[in-house]
């Protein structure tokens, strides 16, 4: 990218591909139509536009889903995608939760998916066929999880959710590899990255062990304007405007966006020094205008020691990973594969 | 005895048609990709959707309301059929501001034809435009009362506007990316209602117009002759006006002997078998008939003027009239000298100008007006009777703007006229001869620019002073007019006579207007000027 400060409106149909311009456009706008000015959102027409798609069992392209409700009390549902393992024919009820492995540890991966806290559900299309393609591609479980959302869930919902699917799956002897452990990663984008850093938090004050986090585009923020918030307001289809609205739905009432949720390593940050928290892989795009904060969140793993390493997309915006029709979701996908079988 | 004669002058009128109708598009595959995440676009139609999109970014960028009240307030189809949502969204945020519920027709009304649809459209560009508030309003009342296609058809009106206007300020971009959605929105608006054929016409020609290709639509001379026939043959426009000129010649012609009628526009000279078969019934006795028609040369060879005087030669001959054809090439009425039409002084003469007249507005102000020209040599020639019959509408107006929305509203109660009739394929044809007039309105300017209507009050101060003076047409020509519709048209038309002069009209528009005139006498002339 030029070290031009112009960025015209037009430039964000040159960065991306068009499928994937017209696909994130048309989220951009819909979710405009959704966000009140008086905070609240319309649910209603929000689950409408949705596009959704069921669990299959029968599995597709070698993955085949399931849906589980792990706490019924706050109706609580993850799916869970699961490689066939060559055997093409409709698992029975009895299968679906068929040990997943005697032979090689397999990896699973709790995945979060993104909608700045109030968008999208784990059935969404969007997110089921990246959930797919990391099976896939990472010959692992993913277990996605139906978390919460806000304004009608404020914080800390999105954590308890993904702290309880946390302990849920940990409990699974199905998904307990040879050694008869659970080798659990986190994942997640834009909310669900943020998801990941706060369940990982908790895990780490329980003891309970994660080989890693995944965080795609994650969604972090703070009270101050940093420079990319200001250079790429509004150009590359999201808008500080709207970062702001998200965080006053998510955040409790009255705080600001120093609070911890939003800014883990701000002013009211936990020092993580001597904490044994999982690595984490940080993927940020380039033509992402919370990118500071990505990159802050970084700095903060680092210097408290932690391993971290960063996977910087610079001609990559928002969304980029759910159309398989650029090098960056080839790039990532490979790292991510990586990622989760380097521990085996 | 016949004679003939050809003087030709002026160029040749030759050019490529263009049909203004879209092809249909083949099925075309759904877009894998947009598939898996939920969507079902057609990928030859990816770029349009993107299009849309920013179309609809832009407008929800600028809607006063607050949006998510509206898409609160809005009917979301099918949310897979990408296009089609991103449409009813840019529709909705283009909503016009409608008329109060207490206008329109009762509710039943609105379901019943497209007589209805006009009266809605009528409505709404008579209104002036409201504020917001206002806008609001009547958008919540509007949604109760109103149909949902009838509101697809307003919208697009709408749309139309908005193009026209941004075309009159030469925001092209703009304009190019309102006629996608235009387009689109098209396909949600029932086409055999008026306001669906005719917006599909202004549409395509708004289009041709920030494309720049307004002047190639004229279509060959013989197919604007078979598509005049047609016209003439679907609706009673010109049988009208045909009726009403051979009647007032009719009566001017009566006592003189010799008698000699010039005919602007020949075509396929369906307008005199009716006068030579009157002439051979009145009482006293036919008189000796000259027939002169001025019409395009023929571009292939063929002397078309020549053949239709040898048919009204036969016809005459067959009812014992004495009859006399002169044929006069001109491409146009200005290139017409008096001297090629060799009026004798002894004979009566009858001018006859059907939708001819407004072509002479055109050309450069600088030079010599042609109308002045043109009608100077009328004056001269002593007529006892100028028929002219005019499209009622004023389609001359500076500002495109002004001109476009009177357009508008006047083609889509011709489409509304023409719903009526059921015979094919006149209907099709003339709805193409239309579309022609509607490309010429307003996609061309200067010297192309020739369908140049101007009303009936403007002419009758045109005509009054280039020294004639008005002709009552008299009440036995309104009796016979409307005595006419009833035998051959449908319900809605509607004849009226104002000030001695004749309109037909739809459903109390008039559409088309009939007047006589003769020359004022020189002594009169004078003593009128030194008043």
């Amino acid at each position: 990218m030029a070290a031009s400060e112009e960025v015209n409106l037009n430039d964000s149909k040159m960065v991306v591909p068009l499928h994937t311009w017209v696909l994130i456009s048309n989220f951009k706008l819909a979710y405009n139509l959704l966000r009140r000015p008086d905070g609240t959102f319309n649910r209603h027409l929000a689950e409408f536009l949705d596009r959704k798609v069921p669990a299959n069992a029968n599995p597709v392209d070698g993955v085949f889903s399931f849906d589980v409700i792990v706490d019924r009390g706050t109706n609580l549902l993850c799916r869970i995608y699961r490689p066939t393992n060559g055997e093409e024919h409709r698992p029975n009820i009895a299968e679906l939760e068929k040990p997943v492995s005697s032979e090689v540890v397999v990896p699973v991966i709790i995945f979060f998916h993104g909608g700045s806290f109030a968008h999208s559900s784990a059935n969404s299309a969007i997110y089921d066929i990246l959930c797919r393609r990391l099976v896939g591609t990472c010959k692992a479980v993913v277990v996605s999880v139906n978390y919460r959302r806000a304004p009608e869930n404020r914080y800390p919902c999105a954590y308890d959710d993904g702290w309880t699917v946390l302990k849920w799956a940990k409990s699974r002897s199905w998904l307990q590899s040879k050694d008869s452990k659970a080798h659990i990663y986190l994942a997640g984008d834009s909310s669900g990255g943020n998801i990941v850093h706060h369940v990982a938090l908790r895990a780490v004050e329980s003891e309970v062990e994660i080989l890693g986090n995944i965080l795609l585009n994650p969604m972090f923020g703070g009270q101050e304007r940093t420079e990319s918030e200001k250079r790429l307001d509004g150009k590359y289809f999201v808008t500080v405007q709207d970062r702001d609205w998200y965080w006053r739905a998510y955040l409790p009432e009255g705080a600001n966006r120093d609070h911890p949720a939003c800014n883990p390593f701000g002013p009211k940050g936990i020092d993580l020094v001597g904490v044994k928290f999982p690595k984490s892989l940080v993927v940020v795009a380039g033509l992402d205008l919370i990118q500071d904060w990505q990159l802050a969140y970084m700095e903060g793993l680092k210097k408290a020691g932690q391993d971290v390493k960063l996977l910087y997309l610079e001609q990559a915006t928002i969304g980029f990973y759910f159309l398989p029709n650029n090098g960056h979701f080839y790039t990532v996908m490979d790292e991510i594969s990586n990622f989760v079988s380097s521990n085996c | 005895m016949v004679l003939y004669d050809s003087a030709t002058s002026g160029g040749s009128n030759s050019g490529s048609s263009s049909s203004c109708s879209g092809t249909k598009q083949p099925v075309a595959e759904i877009d894998g990709l947009l598939a898996g995440a939920g969507y079902k676009v057609r990928s030859s139609e990816l770029r349009q959707v993107a299009q849309r999109l920013e179309r609809l970014e832009t407008v929800m960028v600028n809607s006063p309301a607050d949006i998510s009240q509206l898409a609160s307030d809005t009917v979301h189809y099918n949310p897979s059929d990408l296009a089609s949502w991103v449409d009813s969204l840019l529709s909705e945020f283009n909503q016009p501001p409608l008329p109060l519920p207490s206008d329109l027709p009762d509710l039943p009304d609105i379901i019943a034809g497209p007589s209805v649809n006009h009266t809605a459209v009528g409505n709404y560009l008579t209104d002036n435009f409201t504020t917001t508030q206002q806008q609001q309003q009547q958008q919540q009342q509007m949604m109760i009362v109103t149909a949902m296609e009838e509101d697809s058809g307003i919208r697009l009106v709408h749309m139309l506007m908005t193009c026209a206007e941004s075309v009159q300020r030469g925001e092209m971009a703009v304009a190019g990316s309102l006629i996608e959605d235009m387009k689109g929105l098209l396909t949600r608006v029932n086409p055999s209602c008026g306001i669906g054929k005719v917006a599909g016409c202004f549409i395509d020609a708004l289009s041709f117009r920030i494309m720049g290709v307004g002047g190639s639509i004229c279509g060959s001379v013989s197919e604007n002759e078979i598509l005049y026939h047609h016209f003439y043959e679907a609706c009673p426009y010109l049988k009208f006006a045909h009726f009403t000129a051979n009647q007032a010649i009719l009566e001017a012609f009566d006592g003189h002997d010799c008698v000699h009628v010039v005919d602007f526009n020949l075509m396929h000279g369906l307008q005199w078998p009716a006068l030579i078969q009157a002439l051979a019934l009145r009482p006293g006795g036919p008189p000796l008939l000259r027939l002169t028609g001025i019409g395009p040369p023929s571009p292939d060879g063929r002397d078309s003027l020549r053949e239709i005087g040898l048919r009204l030669a036969e016809l005459a001959r067959s009812v014992n009239i004495r009859f006399t054809f002169r044929g006069v090439a001109a491409s146009r009425l200005e290139d017409v000298k008096p001297w090629m039409l060799q009026v004798s002084p002894k004979e009566a003469l009858a001018v006859n100008s059907i939708l001819q007249l407004h072509k002479l507005l055109g050309s450069d102000p600088a030079r010599n007006s042609p109308m002045e020209m043109v009608l100077g040599w009328i004056r001269n020639l002593n007529p006892k009777i100028m028929t002219v019959v005019e499209q009622e509408s004023n389609h001359n107006q500076p500002e495109f703007l002004d001109r476009f929305t009177t357009a508008l509203y006047y083609y889509s109660t011709m489409f509304d006229s023409l719903e009526a009739c059921p015979l094919q394929p006149e209907k099709a044809l003339a709805e193409i001869y239309l579309q022609r007039e509607i490309c010429n309105v307003v996609c061309c300017e200067g010297s192309a620019r020739v369908e140049r209507h101007e009303p009936l009050a403007k002419w009758r101060n045109r005509l009054a002073g280039a020294g004639f003076r008005p002709l009552h047409l008299g009440s036995n020509a309104f009796r016979q007019a409307s005595m006419l519709l009833t035998l051959f048209s449908a319900e809605g038309y509607s004849v009226e006579e104002t000030e001695g002069c004749l309109t037909l009209g739809w459903h109390s528009r008039p559409l088309i207007a009939a007047s006589a005139w003769h020359a004022v006498p020189d002594v009169m002339m004078s003593h009128q000027n030194s008043n």
